[in-house]
């Protein structure tokens, strides 16, 4: 009897209820704690394991998580966050504002070797946060900023396990426990990761039995691995994005954008049409050709079109080397050399850079390649002097969740910051502060349109290209979410095996 | 014999200690530092500053290393900046894979290394030495990578008789051929110079069956030299471990020692080297005491 | 000269023709070596004999200024632990005492690394490009050398021409260089060789992992890393510069075999 109501059960199930999802990692993991960690593979983990206050959606607005709702006060500096009731840690005990102070007040202690604490600082002052009740929890900002709200998103740790204790060498990171959809089970150095359904998931027990987090660090081998079914998912190269037996394909675009940046205040670069002949010598098309087989988009704007703030209205250099040839000529430059740096390791950068070497040639320029190790680029390109020892650089930036750019282009963040091309334009900087003091996003959107075409009127960067995310899923994988930059994966919790 | 043990055991820590010194400093060179590698341009870095000094990397070199000799004394070589793990835990995770991988290949190139010069010595000259000779020098000249991606490409993606990773068969087939070569070569000449000696003449001069001649007597005798063979080939073959396992993706020590070094992750760095370099020492030392043990030239040599 | 030695007749022949497409270069190579011609992953056809690699250069230009590249590595990474061998070999094998004892517990030192892996670290530390290389790859393979100059030294310097020497007033540095050097110079000569066929097959491991020598400028060994991605759209990416080294190395051993042979004359 028991069996047949089983049975039942079960075809009335469309999906897999031991479903186990294989996903490839591209490294190891560093530490399992989204306060700790700086690489993409350990967020990967977080991901299934954490919640944050807020999350995104797939057009990338902010949505709740463990915060039901949020709201702020008139003069912008506090931030009060109304939270979920019903959240229980993976050991049973229950969420409750105290965790989430206790994990900001953790990376805003020196003591921790949080990169994140940053964020958490505004013009050189702390964010205080306070408990008002066991579930409403305030962050009171030294002044108004609108893009507080992604740092909402950290993920929030225990305060019952870790309090006292020293996080940087705590087992807690190796493991885990967190209110999200999957509990941690463990980690094998070299092989995997594997995590567990958590049935009292707020949002709903998972779909998923458990999630294998496979460690394939070539994507080749991933690729491989793809084909023959022993995994579900990966990224896909370029050059291998046909179609595969069983295999979905998706692509979408990624709120990143690769450029060359110019140093400002190096005498090369000084007049304006030197930089703008550079851009227009540039063939995006045949640079993305090459490098991404055409699966990529050419960028002329310091904003990727995915997000809420992109403007299409800005100065485009599209390719033209008799222009360029002319400008040279009108700024009166011959024979200009230079050499640009590129780091070690990131392959499209490098085809880049041995690409626009050969671009540059035709219009008379010489550009010199120095491939450096990552490390040794960036102790380069942030060295607190002026002028900085570096002519050129291939480099990109991951724009975040807010379009909010201050560190890289506001003047005050040069020799000691982001905007390590020395960019000073004074409408610029207004129009920053602007845009962190303006609440509304439409108006956030005016002042960023106007802002963009500014800088590219200057031409600081030749804006390069928009990569795509390229994935590869098996057929057997259902309930993803609609490709776009919060990933097909974003409500893991839905995600199952087909019967 | 004890004497000459401890006198050896003693030469060792002076060794340890250079080798560990010299690592360290090289280390140190570097332009870039850990804190730098945290692969995201938007931290600050004030705060990258902080994290420096709370891992000391703002003392002096020569500090830091009494420091890190200090713990190494008490086995306890630090934590791994990736990873907050102990270094010593990391090793020890890793090395069951790479002794696994380096265990198999010694032991099928002795297999096969040790016959093949054998036979060569004996028939010098035949057919079967001179393909002998100009294959070894073949499989000398293949560099191990390149035959690791070879293989790859044919047994792996052409053929899909093996997986790209996780099997032992096609790191082990590279390891052995590249270091099969050497050995077997070493071997012959062994044997070849101990078919010269004049007891192997007696012996044939007494009328001993031939075969008795060379398994018996000369097989044996060749086999001395090939113990400090083995013994110094350690290097090599922890060098090509490193390499291999890399491209088959093999979780050994080699990978996480070529990561380290990507990485700047200075005391996993440390701890590999070193830890490498003592096997390699013990290795040696072993094989010197063998040869010792086997060979009494050598004890009365050292009463003298 | 030994004729009669095919294998290394061979060797020198292929070394040779090896050395002058190296030399002339520019002048041989059909096209630019960094030259990106839209035709990429093109498989070897009538106008590109070995086919184009994934950035559309031609494979066969790359391969000549590869030679040069690789060729040159080897060369001065094996004059470098030439240098330091022979240096360190001289005065360890003829002053004894003090002096020896402390050469040789380096050279001992030295010996207990996995090379790669000390190469490794050091290229790591440093930004890897073409010069650091040779001299990283001469500055960790010097201690076959040393080893080997110090025992023709100490086997040399008992002799009676080194003791007519020292008797008509020689310096010590006369004696040296002028009179026991040049007789043992037989078995480096062989060392040397064998020591430029280690270096090619170094500098290439080195390039394959990204630190040797960096692109653009092609080495035997970058080509190989480059070709990694593409092993089965592009095969020819990898085999090619594969089967160059294999034949160089083979062909400096075929050499250094008959050398060595020829200067013992016992076998």
């Amino acid at each position: 009897m028991i069996f047949l109501f089983a049975c039942i059960s079960a075809f009335a199930l469309d999906f897999d209820p031991d479903g186990r999802l294989i996903m490839s990692l591209g490294g190891e993991v560093s530490v399992v704690n989204p306060v700790l960690s700086t690489d993409t593979t350990s967020s990967a983990i977080e991901g299934v394991i954490f919640n944050g206050l807020v999350k995104v959606d797939k057009n990338l607005n902010f949505i709740p998580d463990l915060a039901k709702s949020w709201k702020v006060s008139r003069n912008g500096l506090t931030w009060t966050f109304n939270l979920r009731r019903d959240v229980a840690w993976h050991d049973g005990a229950p969420f409750t504002a105290d965790d989430v102070k206790f994990t900001f007040d953790t990376i805003l202690n020196p003591k921790v070797n949080s990169v994140r604490r940053g964020d958490y600082i505004i013009d050189g002052k702390p964010i205080k946060f306070k408990v008002v009740n066991r579930y409403t929890v305030q962050a009171i900002l030294p002044k108004p900023f609108s893009p507080f709200l992604t740092s909402a998103s950290m993920g929030i740790l225990p305060r019952h396990i870790l309090n006292g204790k020293e996080l940087d060498m705590s087992d807690f990171n190796r493991h885990p426990i967190g209110t999200g959809p999957f509990i941690f089970i463990e980690y094998k150095a070299g092989d995997h990761v594997l995590v567990k359904r958590n049935p009292k998931y707020y949002a709903g027990s998972p779909k998923l039995k458990e999630i294998l987090f496979k460690i394939i660090p070539d994507e080749n081998t991933a690729l491989v691995a793809l084909r023959s079914g022993s995994i579900d998912e990966t990224g896909i190269p370029p050059k291998d994005f046909h179609p595969i037996k069983h295999v979905n394909l998706y692509k979408y675009d990624a709120l990143l954008y690769t450029y060359l940046g110019f140093n400002l205040k190096s005498p090369k670069f000084s007049d304006v049409r030197v930089r703008q002949a550079l851009s227009y010598a540039v063939n995006r098309k045949q640079l993305i050709g090459l490098i991404f087989m055409g699966l990529a988009s050419p960028a002329y704007s310091p904003c990727a079109p995915v997000s809420w703030a992109y403007s299409d209205d800005v100065h485009k250099y599209e390719y033209d080397a008799q222009k360029a040839k002319e400008l040279l000529k009108q700024a009166g430059v011959k024979d200009l050399e230079f050499t640009v740096l590129v780091n070690q390791g990131n392959k499209e950068r490098e085809k880049a850079a041995a690409i626009l070497q050969q671009q540059f040639d035709k219009i008379g320029v010489k550009m010199n390649i120095r491939v450096l190790e990552w490390s040794a680029l960036l102790k380069i390109i942030n060295a607190r002097k002026d002028p900085k020892d570096f002519d050129a650089v291939i480099i990109g930036w991951s724009t975040g969740v807010d379009p909010d750019s201050y560190s890289i282009w506001h003047s005050s963040q040069y020799p000691g910051g982001l905007n390590f091309i020395g960019y000073s334009d004074p409408r610029v900087d207004k129009m920053l502060d602007a845009g962190r003091r303006e609440q509304s996003k439409a108006g956030r959107k005016g002042i960023y349109a106007k802002m963009y075409k500014e800088i590219t009127n200057d031409a600081p960067y030749v804006f390069l290209w928009y990569p795509n995310v390229l994935a590869g899923v098996r057929n057997r994988v259902g309930g993803l979410s609609e490709p776009g930059p919060a990933g097909l994966f974003m409500d893991i919790e839905k995600v199952y095996i087909k019967k | 014999m004890r004497k000459f043990i401890l006198r050896r055991f003693i030469q060792l820590i002076p060794l340890l200690i250079g080798i560990s010194l010299i690592t360290f400093f090289v280390m140190h060179m570097a332009p870039g530092d850990p804190t730098a590698l945290f692969a995201d341009p938007s931290i600050k870095p004030e705060e990258l500053a902080r994290i420096r000094v709370n891992w000391g990397l703002d003392k002096p070199v020569i500090v830091q290393y009494f420091i890190w000799l200090k713990n190494a004394a008490k086995l306890d070589f630090g934590y791994s900046y990736i990873s907050g793990k102990p270094v010593v835990e990391e090793i020890f995770e890793r090395l069951p894979a790479t002794v696994l991988l380096m265990s198999i290949s010694f032991f099928l190139i002795l297999l096969i290394s040790i016959p093949v010069g054998v036979i060569s010595a004996v028939k010098k000259g035949s057919v079967f030495d001179n393909l002998f000779t100009v294959v070894s020098f073949i499989f000398m000249s293949i560099p191990s990578f390149w035959l690791a991606l070879i293989f790859m490409l044919v047994f792996s993606l052409k053929l899909g008789w093996f997986p790209p990773f996780g099997n032992i068969v096609l790191p082990c087939a590279v390891m052995v051929i590249s270091g099969l070569a050497g050995i077997t070569r070493y071997q012959r000449a062994s044997m070849l110079e101990v078919l010269n000696q004049e007891y192997i003449k007696v012996a044939r001069a007494k009328g001993l069956p031939e075969y008795l001649v060379i398994y018996k007597h000369a097989l044996r005798n060749s086999l001395i030299p090939i113990v400090t063979m083995l013994g110094l080939s350690l290097p090599d073959l922890f060098g090509g471990a490193f390499i291999i396992e890399t491209i088959f993706a093999w979780p050994g020590m080699g990978r996480l020692g070529v990561s380290a070094v990507f990485s700047r992750n200075y005391p996993v760095i440390m701890g590999i080297t070193v830890f490498t370099a003592v096997l390699i020492v013990f290795g040696n030392l072993l094989a010197d005491i063998g040869y010792a043990i086997v060979d009494p030239r050598i004890r009365y040599a050292e009463k003298k | 000269m030994l004729k009669k030695n095919k294998l290394a007749l061979s060797g020198l022949i292929i070394l040779a023709t090896l050395f002058i497409l190296a030399v002339f270069a520019p002048v041989i190579a059909p096209y630019n070596p960094n030259e990106i011609i839209e035709d990429h992953i093109a498989a070897p056809s009538l106008a590109h004999i070995f086919g184009t690699d994934d950035l559309g250069r031609d494979i066969f230009s790359r391969l000549i200024f590869g030679g040069r590249v690789s060729l040159s590595v080897a060369v001065i990474a094996v004059a470098v632990s030439l240098t330091i061998g022979i240096l360190l070999g001289c005065i360890s094998g003829y002053y004894g005492g003090i002096l020896d004892e402390v050469i040789m517990r380096f050279t001992d030192i030295m010996l207990s690394f996995p090379t790669i892996f000390l190469i490794l670290a050091i290229q790591s530390v440093l930004t890897p490009n073409i010069f650091n290389v040779m001299v990283v790859i001469g500055a960790t393979s010097w201690m076959g050398i040393a080893r080997l100059v110090r025992g023709e030294f100490l086997a040399l310097k008992e002799r009676e021409f080194v003791e007519a020497a020292r008797a008509i007033g020689c310096s010590d540095l006369r004696v040296i260089f002028r009179h026991i050097l040049p007789n043992s110079l037989p078995p480096v000569i062989v060392a040397g060789t064998l020591g430029m066929a280690g270096a090619i097959l170094t500098e290439s491991a080195l390039s394959f992992l990204g630190l040797g020598v960096q692109p653009p400028m092609p080495s035997w060994g970058n080509m190989l890393m480059d070709s990694q991605s593409y092993l089965l759209d592009a095969p020819w990416m990898a085999v090619i510069p594969g089967l160059i080294i294999v034949l160089a190395v083979l062909s400096l051993y075929f050499v250094g075999e008959a050398l060595r042979k020829e200067l013992n004359p016992k076998e």
